[in-house]
């Protein structure tokens, strides 16, 4: 059996579509409305094509839609217009292509953190009257030491295996999600402000961890964040969402930047400044800031 | 030092003496008003002195129903067979029947709404029939169920359930409604479907609240039980009372209403141990 560590070396297959990005977001508009009031415009028109292996953050005011545009792309939500596609197709809910960490409520409360990691792996194979056939224990027997290689391998002990989540502090809790959305090999991880609720050292460390995992995996990464350092450290690519004409017009891209491989602080300050800028015209502060990884 | 102070600190035996006090004195100011009255009059059959009601009770658990052909040779039984022909344990086998049998009917509800909360489509099929429902006074519809299912025990079940039902159909689905939307999108990313989103994941989840709203309406499952037994039936505890009342048996009435509570006690807290050992995960608001 493969351990932990060649699963996650294996690199996820390239869209295969020639040119065609992996996700294809066209001139999406979404609107919130209630029966007897001028519906509310969140995005206006939005267009993004993201390809494979790209790691995107995702920038941008509360309430600009950060949240609403994730949702999209994970087919939760549908736009008022437009369309996303992922692999060139269409959606109607979620699956299993796109692994997801949200920001709270990222595991199940009721599983250990083992139970936690198998999940996907055991609901997928393992049918809710097949769990007590001998093979159906072998394999699960499989699925548990391959979460244990990803406990590892996310810096958890084993001994934190059987804990509940409730048990754990919020920055365990993050890497326990991270581990039960890789197990799957999503071709998209998409994280919603997922280390915004973290200390900044065990922040710094999350950011480390991520920036390893994806270049070991090479999958697609759409990473929400309010702090343009973190998404200019971690990102190839970083997308500003703003408003850019009414309040009631909906917000849009307005700042679609690529970031440079590059360890030069000067260059990182003079990007993240870019960004603050785009996103926080006001000259707001921008939430705290965390050292930059050891990327 | 006051006592009425937030920032008050009693100590345990302070704690221990108050919640005591008021059992200790109600059971002394019983006993000495029964025994002010027996001494003005011996025959005073409202408040029954400890003895009777022992006597009474001792009776009701060892002694033969009135009705038992077995009356005549009671005396030669084993003390189990005696206490299984007793009146207390034919009552409370008749009336713990008629529990079980619409708790087990109180299942589908929650799975009802389980499936209205999980499934739009269903939910928009029941939930303003639920919610019409919820809203009759289940005990007006007591004859209208006599007269539909006849006074045997179709219709006593009926009534607890028609009582209870729209309430636990209605918990389990705001239950269902008020999982994170995130687990149900985490589910599908992580390839479950809808029916394993829904009993792995949601129904894994809300059990022990659900668990936990049926035991908060074990009162009004013996409500609903006492009312129907009291109006027609040949047996039951709550037949039972309603039947001493007629000859003001007072002595066997007051351990029945005690033994009552002490059955309810026990479910209640059984079924609250059994929450806490079945999901260790679960933390009670
Ligand atoms: N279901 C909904 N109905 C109506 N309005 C909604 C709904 N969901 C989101 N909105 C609105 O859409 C806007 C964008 O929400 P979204 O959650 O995408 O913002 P965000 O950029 O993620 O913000 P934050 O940084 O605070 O998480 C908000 O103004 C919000 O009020
Ligand atoms: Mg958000």
């Amino acid at each position: 059996m493969a351990t932990a560590q060649t699963l996650l070396e294996e690199k996820t297959e390239p869209a295969g579509l020639g040119m065609r990005a992996l996700i294809c977001i066209q001139d999406v508009l979404v609107e919130y409305g209630q029966p007897g009031k001028p519906s509310k415009r969140i995005l206006n028109g939005l267009s993004l094509d993201i390809r494979a292996g790209e790691f995107i953050s995702i920038v941008g005011q509360t309430g600009c839609g950060k949240s609403t545009l994730l949702r999209l792309v994970l087919a939760e939500e549908m736009p008022t217009r437009g369309q996303v596609l992922v692999e060139g197709s269409p959606r109607q809910q979620p699956d299993r292509r796109c692994g997801y960490v949200p920001q709270k409520y990222s595991l199940f409360p009721d599983r250990t953190v083992l139970e936690n990691i198998t999940f996907g792996l055991e609901v997928t194979e393992i049918g809710i009257l097949g769990g007590f056939s001998p093979a159906r224990r072998v394999r699960r027997k499989e699925f548990q030491s391959e979460a244990i290689g990803y406990l590892h391998r996310m810096g958890l002990r084993e001994s934190d295996a059987s804990k509940y989540p409730h048990q754990l502090s919020g920055g365990m809790q993050q890497r326990v999600a991270i581990a039960q959305a890789l197990i799957m090999r999503p071709k998209i991880l998409l994280m919603d402000e997922a280390f915004s609720a973290l200390d900044p050292g065990t922040r710094a460390g999350m950011q480390r961890l991520i920036k390893d995992l994806w270049r070991e995996t090479g999958t697609t990464v759409l990473f929400v964040t309010h702090n343009p350092r973190e998404a200019v450290i971690l990102a190839t690519r970083v997308i500003a969402l703003g408003r850019t004409g009414a309040d009631e017009d909906g917000a849009n891209i307005v700042l679609d930047l690529s970031v440079p491989d590059t360890g030069d602080e000067l260059a990182i300050a003079a990007l993240v400044q870019r960004v603050e800028r785009t996103t926080f015209p006001g000259g707001a502060e921008s939430d705290e800031q965390t050292g930059a990884p050891e990327v | 030092m006051s006592v009425l102070q937030i920032h008050a600190h009693p100590t345990r035996t302070t704690v221990w003496i108050l919640s005591w006090f008021l059992f200790v004195t109600g059971v002394i100011s019983y006993f000495w008003v029964s025994r002010e009255r027996h001494r003005d009059n011996p025959d005073d059959r409202v408040m029954p002195t400890l003895r009777q009601m022992s006597q009474a009770f001792v009776d009701a658990t060892l002694k033969p129903a009135e009705d038992d052909e077995a009356a005549a040779n009671a005396s030669q039984q084993s003390l189990a067979t005696r206490v299984r022909n007793s009146m207390l344990w034919k009552d409370t086998a008749a009336t713990g029947r008629r529990f079980l049998i619409s708790m087990a009917l109180l299942f589908p509800a929650v799975l009802l709404g389980l499936h209205m909360g999980m499934f739009p489509h269903v939910g928009a099929f029941f939930l303003r029939f639920v919610l019409f429902f919820d809203k009759i006074v289940a005990l007006s519809l007591l004859p209208i169920l006599f007269i539909a299912f006849g006074i045997d025990e179709l219709a006593k079940v009926m009534l607890i359930v028609v009582g209870v039902a729209p309430t636990i159909i209605l918990d389990a689905f705001n239950l269902t409604r008020s999982v994170p939307k995130e687990q149900i999108v985490k589910g599908f990313t992580l390839g479950a479907g809808d029916f394993s989103i829904t009993y792995r994941i949601v129904l894994k989840q809300i059990w022990p609240r659900v668990l936990n709203s049926i035991r908060l309406n074990l009162k009004s499952v013996m409500l609903f039980l006492f009312a129907g037994e009291m109006i027609a039936s040949t047996d039951g505890l709550a037949y039972r009372i309603a039947l001493l009342r007629r000859h003001m048996g007072m002595d066997t009435i007051i351990p029945y209403v005690l033994w009552v509570a002490l059955l309810l006690f026990l479910v209640d807290f059984g079924m609250r141990t059994l929450n806490r050992k079945l999901h260790p995960w679960f933390q009670e608001a």
